[in-house]
C-alpha cells in the first residue's frame, strides 16, 4: 500500500481506461438484459495483451459502471437494468412519474459514488479481516438472510399483505423449476424441454417489470413520464443537498452493501433489498417509501455499488468469487499468472493495490460521467415520442433476454411471464414480491437443506437454526421489521378512531 | 359512476380468478413433488406450495366476502395491447426460422403501430420507421459482432 | 501413459505446422466457445487458460461465453442446433453428460454429443481445513467409524463427481458420512474454510488454489500429483479409487469428420504445449489426452463406470 502503486494507477493510460470502462459500463448496465458479466466475458481476451493492473482497472471500472447504470432503466422505465437495481424501482419510478426523474438519476449517481467508495476503501484497508465475515456465514445464516429479505414483502405490499405473500410464494415456486441446483431432481417441467433451465432471474425480471410497463404505455395516449413545462437545468445541487441530509442513510446502506457483498452468493440485489428494508424501517413517519421517497433510491444505489468492493474481498482474499463478474475478473487474474487466495496480498500485492486504487479512481470518475450520461438518458427518455420508445424498449427486451443464454425459449418465457405479471398486477398481485421470491428462493432453499442436513447429522437441529449468534441477530431484525409496521398501523388506526369519534 | 361500478365487479371477478389460479399452481406443485426421488428437493417446494395455497385461499375467501376491490385493467385500447404482445410473441416464434433481424422488425413494427396515438404524417412516418431501422441495426451489430452473441 | 503422451508430443510438434495451416484455412473468424455454466468454475478457468494459446497458435480469437442452466443441460441440449462449421464449440463435463440424461429426459443424450477431445480432469480429493484435527485419511475414517453420520463433507451439487466420490468412498471404507451439497465448488470451499462442515469432497485444484489454508488427505489419482508430492493417493492407502470430473470439448454433430479431426488436432496441440501443461498443473488440474479417435472407447468405459456407481447409489433407476 505504497504511494507508487497509487501513482501507477494514475498513468494517463490507466485513467483513460477507467473513464472508458465507467462510461461503457454505465451504458451496458442501463440496457436490460445486457449484463456486466457479458461485457466482461467478451473483454477478457483484450486484457491479455495489457499490463495485469491496467486490465483489472478496465474490468473493475466496467463492473462498477454497470451497477450504477442499472438505475437508469429502473428509474425511467420501472425496469431494473441489472438485478442489483430492483429496489431502485420502488421509489425511483414513482419519482420519475411525478416529474422528478432527473433528480432521481442525480441522486442515484451521488449514492452510487458514495457506496462505491465505501466498498472500495473497505477492500483497501480491511480485506483480510472482512473475509472472515464470508466464512462466518454458514448455510443457516444464508437461510435467515433470505427470510429477512422476504420480510420486505410485508412492508412492500402495504395494501394487501396476503396477496404479497402469495406472490412471494409463487416466485419461490418459479425458482424451483428446472434441474435442481443442489439436489438430484428435475422439478416442475412436466416433461417439457423448455423448462429444464428454469426461469432465469434476469429474463424473469425483464418480463415482470418491463412488459407490463410497455402494455400500459400503448393502451393510452398519456405521456410516459410527467414533465414540468419549464425545462429546468440539471438538479445536481438539489440532489446534493438531499444526499447531504441523508448522510446517515448513505453510510448505513453502504456498510450493509459492503457486508452483503462479501457474502458469496448474495450479491447486489440482496444488498439493495436489505438496505432498502432498513432505510424504510428507520424512516421518519412523514417519509412515504414506495411513493417516490429519495431515501429509498439512495439506500439501494449506495448499497449495490458498495457490493462491488465488498465482492472483491472473498474473490481476492479467499479465491472465492461472490458474483459472476467477480468470477470473470478472477479468471482473468489467473490467466495473467496472478495467484488469488490467501497469499495474494503478500505475493502479488502491487497488482492488487494498483487495481484497488484504479477501482477508487473509476468510482470517482463515475461522478461526472454518471451525472452527464444520466442527464442525457433522462432527456432522451422524456423527449422521445412514445411511438418510438415502446418498440425500441421492446426490441431491447427481446435481444437482451436472448443473449443471456442464447435462448429463444428464454425470450418466450420472458414474454409469457410479462403478460402474466401484467394481468395479476392488475388484481393486486404486484411484480416485486414475485421477483423477490424468485431471487431469494434458491438462497432460502439451499440454506435450509444444507442447514438441516448438517443439523441432523450433528443431532442439533434446534441449535443449528436458532443457536448461532449471527442467525439470532438476523432473526431479531426480521421480527422487528415485521412487527414495527403492524404496531405503527394499529397506532395510526387507533388515533384515527379517536379523531373520528371526537 | 355506473362505469366505475362495472369495473369494480370486474376487478373483483379478476381477483377471484387470479387467487384461484394461484391455489391451483400450489396444488399442482404439491402433486409434482410426489414424483421426486430426493427428499432434499421436496421439502422446499412443498412448504412454499402450502404457503401459496393458504395465502391465495385466504385472498379468495376475503375477496368473496368483501368484494370491494377497485382493481381492473383500467382504460385503454385492447387492440393496442394485443398487437404489442402478439407481435412480440410472433417474433419469438419466427426468430429461428427467418432470422433475428426480420423477426425483430415485426415486433418493432407492432410496437410502433400500437404505441402511435397521433395521426401519421409524412415526417413522422419517415422519421420513426427510419429511426427504428437504425436502432435495430445498431443493436444487432453490437450484440452480434461486438459481443459475439450467436443471433439466429 | 507418459510414454504415450511423449509420442504424441513428438507427433504434435511434427504436425503443428500442418495443423496451424489447416486451421487458418478452415477458420474464417473468431470461434465461440460456450461454457454451459456460469463463470468462475473449473470449466471456465481451464477454458480461459486455453484462450491465449489458441490465439497464438491459430490466429483466431476464442470467445468464451456462458450459458448456464439446468446443471449444463440447457447448453448441451442446444449444442446440436448450432452451426457445425467449426466456429462454435462447447465445453462438456463428465459425469454430468452421462448422469443427467440417465436420470430424466433433459433434451440431449450422451451419445448424441460430438465430443472430440477430453483435455483434463480434476482428480477427486478429500480436503480439510488447515487447523482440522484430521491429519491423515485414517483419522477421518476412524472418526466416521466412531460416530456414523456425524462427519459432514461439503461438495458441489448432487449426483455430481463429488457426490459419487463420497458414496464410493463410504462404501470402500465401510463408513457413513453426511454429504452436504453446495452450489459449485466455490461455495463448498467457503463452507469448509468457515468450518461449517468438517471436510470437503473437492478436487486437487482446490488444494492448488487455497494453498496453506487447507490440507488434502488423499487424491484419487494413479500416481501422486506433481504439485502435491506429499499427498498420498487413495490407492496407496488401500482404497481402489481413481477418477474425478473430466472436461472436454464438443462440436455440434453436424460438423464434418474433417472439422472434428482438425479441432481434435488443434486442442491436442494446445494440450501438448509445455507452457500450457505447466499452467494447468500449477492450477491443480491433471492432464488428459483423449482425441477424437479414442473418444468412443473412453466414453464407453466412463458410461459403464458412472452408471454402475450412480445406480448403486440410488441416484438413477
Amino acid at each position: 500500500m505504497e504511494l507508487s502503486q497509487f501513482i501507477s494507477a494514475l498513468t494517463p493510460f490507466n485513467l483513460a481506461l477507467a473513464l472508458f470502462g465507467v462510461v461503457a459500463g454505465t451504458v451496458v448496465g442501463s440496457i436490460p438484459g445486457l449484463t456486466a458479466t457479458m461485457a466482461l466475458a467478451v473483454l477478457v481476451p483484450i486484457t491479455f495483451s495489457m499490463e495485469p493492473a491496467s486490465a483489472l482497472i478496465l474490468l473493475g471500472a466496467i463492473y462498477t459502471g454497470a451497477i450504477y447504470g442499472g438505475a437508469y432503466a429502473a428509474i425511467l422505465l420501472n425496469t431494473p437494468g441489472t438485478p442489483s437495481a430492483i429496489a431502485t424501482t420502488f421509489d425511483g419510478y414513482p419519482m420519475a412519474k411525478k416529474g422528478d426523474g432527473d433528480l432521481a438519476v442525480a441522486l442515484a449517481c451521488f449514492a452510487s459514488v458514495f457506496g462505491g467508495l465505501v466498498g472500495a476503501f473497505a477492500l483497501l484497508f480491511l480485506a483480510p479481516p472482512l473475509s472472515k465475515v464470508a466464512l462466518a456465514f454458514g448455510p443457516v445464516e444464508y437461510f435467515w438472510l433470505s427470510i429477512f429479505g422476504l420480510s420486505l414483502i410485508a412492508s412492500l405490499s402495504s395494501g394487501n399483505v396476503i396477496k404479497g405473500l402469495a406472490g412471494g410464494a409463487f416466485g419461490m415456486i418459479l425458482s424451483t423449476v428446472g434441474v435442481a441446483e443442489i439436489s438430484a431432481d428435475i422439478r416442475l417441467t412436466f416433461g417439457s424441454q423448455m423448462l429444464i433451465g428454469g426461469f432465469g432471474v434476469v429474463g424473469a425480471m425483464i418480463g415482470l417489470y418491463c412488459i407490463p410497463v410497455l402494455i400500459d404505455l400503448v393502451a393510452t395516449p398519456d405521456r410516459h413520464l410527467k414533465v414540468e413545462d419549464d425545462v429546468r437545468s440539471v438538479r445536481i445541487g438539489e440532489a446534493f443537498n438531499l444526499a447531504m441530509k441523508s448522510k446517515f442513510n448513505l453510510v448505513r446502506s453502504s456498510i450493509i452493501g459492503t457486508l452483503v457483498g462479501i457474502l458469496p452468493g448474495a450479491g447486489g440485489s440482496v444488498a439493495g433489498l436489505v438496505a432498502y428494508s432498513e432505510a424504510k424501517r428507520t424512516a421518519s413517519p412523514e417519509q412515504r417509501f414506495g411513493e417516490g421517497e429519495p431515501d429509498g433510491i439512495m439506500a439501494t444505489e449506495s448499497a449495490n455499488n458498495a457490493t462491488v468492493g465488498g465482492g472483491f474481498v472473498p474473490t481476492l482474499v479467499l479465491g472465492i468469487p461472490g458474483t459472476p463478474p467477480d468470477a470473470i475478473v478472477l479468471g482473468a487474474l489467473l490467466v495473467q499468472g496472478v495467484r488469488t487466495g490467501p497469499t495474494m496480498f503478500s505475493q502479488s500485492g502491487s497488482i492488487v493495490y494498483t487495481f484497488i486504487y484504479g477501482l477508487i479512481i473509476a468510482t470517482l470518475l463515475m461522478l461526472p460521467a454518471g451525472l452527464l450520461i444520466g442527464r442525457y438518458a433522462y432527456k432522451s427518455i422524456v423527449t422521445i415520442p412514445k411511438a418510438v420508445l415502446v418498440p425500441t424498449v421492446g426490441f431491447m427486451t427481446i435481444i437482451g433476454t436472448f443473449s443471456i443464454r442464447n435462448s429463444v425459449t428464454d425470450v418466450f418465457l420472458m414474454l409469457c411471464l410479462g403478460v402474466f405479471g401484467w394481468v395479476v398486477a392488475k388484481f393486486g398481485f404486484s411484480a416485486s414480491p414475485i421477483v423477490l421470491g424468485l431471487i431469494l428462493g434458491p438462497i432460502a432453499e439451499q440454506g435450509f437443506v444444507q442447514g438441516w442436513t448438517i443439523g441432523a447429522a450433528t443431532k442439533n437441529l434446534f441449535g443449528m437454526f436458532f443457536g448461532r449468534p449471527i442467525s439470532q441477530a438476523i432473526l431479531a431484525f426480521t421480527l422487528i421489521t415485521l412487527i414495527v409496521p403492524l404496531y405503527m398501523a394499529r397506532r395510526k388506526s387507533r388515533v384515527q378512531e379517536v379523531s373520528d369519534n371526537g | 359512476m355506473a362505469k366505475s361500478a362495472l369495473s369494480n365487479t370486474k376487478g373483483n371477478l379478476g381477483s377471484l380468478v387470479v387467487s384461484a389460479l394461484f391455489v391451483v399452481v400450489g396444488l399442482v406443485t404439491l402433486w409434482d413433488t410426489t414424483s421426486y426421488t430426493d427428499r432434499d428437493s421436496q421439502v422446499f417446494p412443498q412448504t412454499v406450495a402450502l404457503v401459496l395455497v393458504l395465502t391465495a385461499g385466504i385472498s379468495f375467501v376475503t375477496q368473496f366476502l368483501r368484494p370491494s376491490e377497485s382493481d381492473g385493467f383500467g382504460p385503454g385500447d385492447w387492440w393496442r395491447r394485443l398487437l404489442l404482445v402478439i407481435t412480440m410473441i410472433l417474433a419469438c416464434f419466427l426468430m429461428p426460422v427467418v432470422g433475428f433481424l426480420p423477426a425483430g422488425a415485426i415486433a418493432f413494427a407492432g410496437g410502433l403501430v400500437a404505441a402511435m396515438h397521433d395521426r401519421w404524417s409524412i415526417k413522422t412516418l419517415l422519421l420513426y420507421w427510419g429511426f427504428g431501422g437504425v436502432i435495430m441495426m445498431v443493436f444487432f451489430a453490437l450484440f452480434k459482432y461486438a459481443l459475439h452473441v450467436p443471433l439466429p | 501413459m507418459i510414454k504415450n503422451s511423449l509420442v504424441k508430443t513428438a507427433a504434435a510438434i511434427l504436425l503443428s505446422a500442418h495443423v496451424g495451416m489447416a486451421a487458418s484455412a478452415e477458420l474464417s473468424g473468431p470461434v465461440s466457445y460456450v461454457i454451459p455454466f456460469g463463470p468462475g468454475g473449473e470449466s471456465d478457468i481451464s477454458a480461459r487458460f486455453q484462450q491465449p494459446f489458441f490465439k497464438e497458435k491459430f490466429g483466431q480469437d476464442l470467445v468464451i461465453s456462458y450459458q448456464p442452466g439446468g446443471g449444463g443441460a440447457v447448453g448441451w441440449a442446444s449444442l446440436n442446433g448450432l452451426s457445425g462449421d467449426g466456429h462454435t464449440i462447447m465445453g462438456v463435463n463428465l459425469p454430468h453428460i452421462i448422469i443427467k440424461p440417465a436420470q430424466k429426459d433433459v433434451g440431449f443424450k450422451t451419445e448424441e454429443l460430438n465430443t472430440f477431445y477430453m483435455f483434463h480432469y480434476t482428480p477427486d480429493a478429500i480436503v480439510v481445513n488447515a487447523d482440522s484435527p484430521y491429519q491423515t485419511l485414517a483419522d477421518l475414517v476412524a472418526d466416521a467409524k466412531a460416530k456414523p453420520g456425524e462427519v459432514t463433507l461439503s461438495g458441489s451439487g448432487k449426483a455430481s463427481a463429488n457426490h459419487l466420490a463420497q458414496i464410493k468412498f463410504d462404501k470402500l471404507a465401510g463408513i457413513t458420512t453426511t454429504y452436504v451439497p453446495f452450489k459449485g465448488t466455490g461455495a463448498a470451499v467457503a463452507a469448509l474454510l468457515g468450518n461449517q462442515t468438517k471436510a470437503e469432497w473437492g478436487y486437487t485444484s482446490v488444494g492448488a488454489k487455497q494453498g496453506d489454508a487447507v490440507r488434502m488427505l488423499a487424491v484419487a489419482m494413479g500416481e501422486r500429483h506433481p504439485l502435491f508430492p506429499d499427498v498420498p493417493t487413495f490407492k496407496e492407502l488401500g482404497y481402489d479409487m481413481t477418477g474425478g470430473a473430466y472436461r472436454g470439448i464438443a462440436l455440434p454433430n453436424t460438423a464434418s469428420a474433417e472439422t472434428t479431426k482438425l479441432w481434435s488436432d488443434m486442442i491436442g496441440e494446445i494440450n501438448n504445449d509445455p507452457e500450457f501443461r505447466k499452467t494447468m498443473l500449477d492450477g491443480g488440474f491433471a492432464m488428459l489426452d483423449v482425441g477424437a479417435d479414442e473418444m468412443s472407447d473412453f466414453m464407453a468405459e466412463r458410461i459403464e463406470e458412472y452408471i454402475t456407481d450412480a445406480r448403486a447409489a440410488g441416484l438413477i433407476e
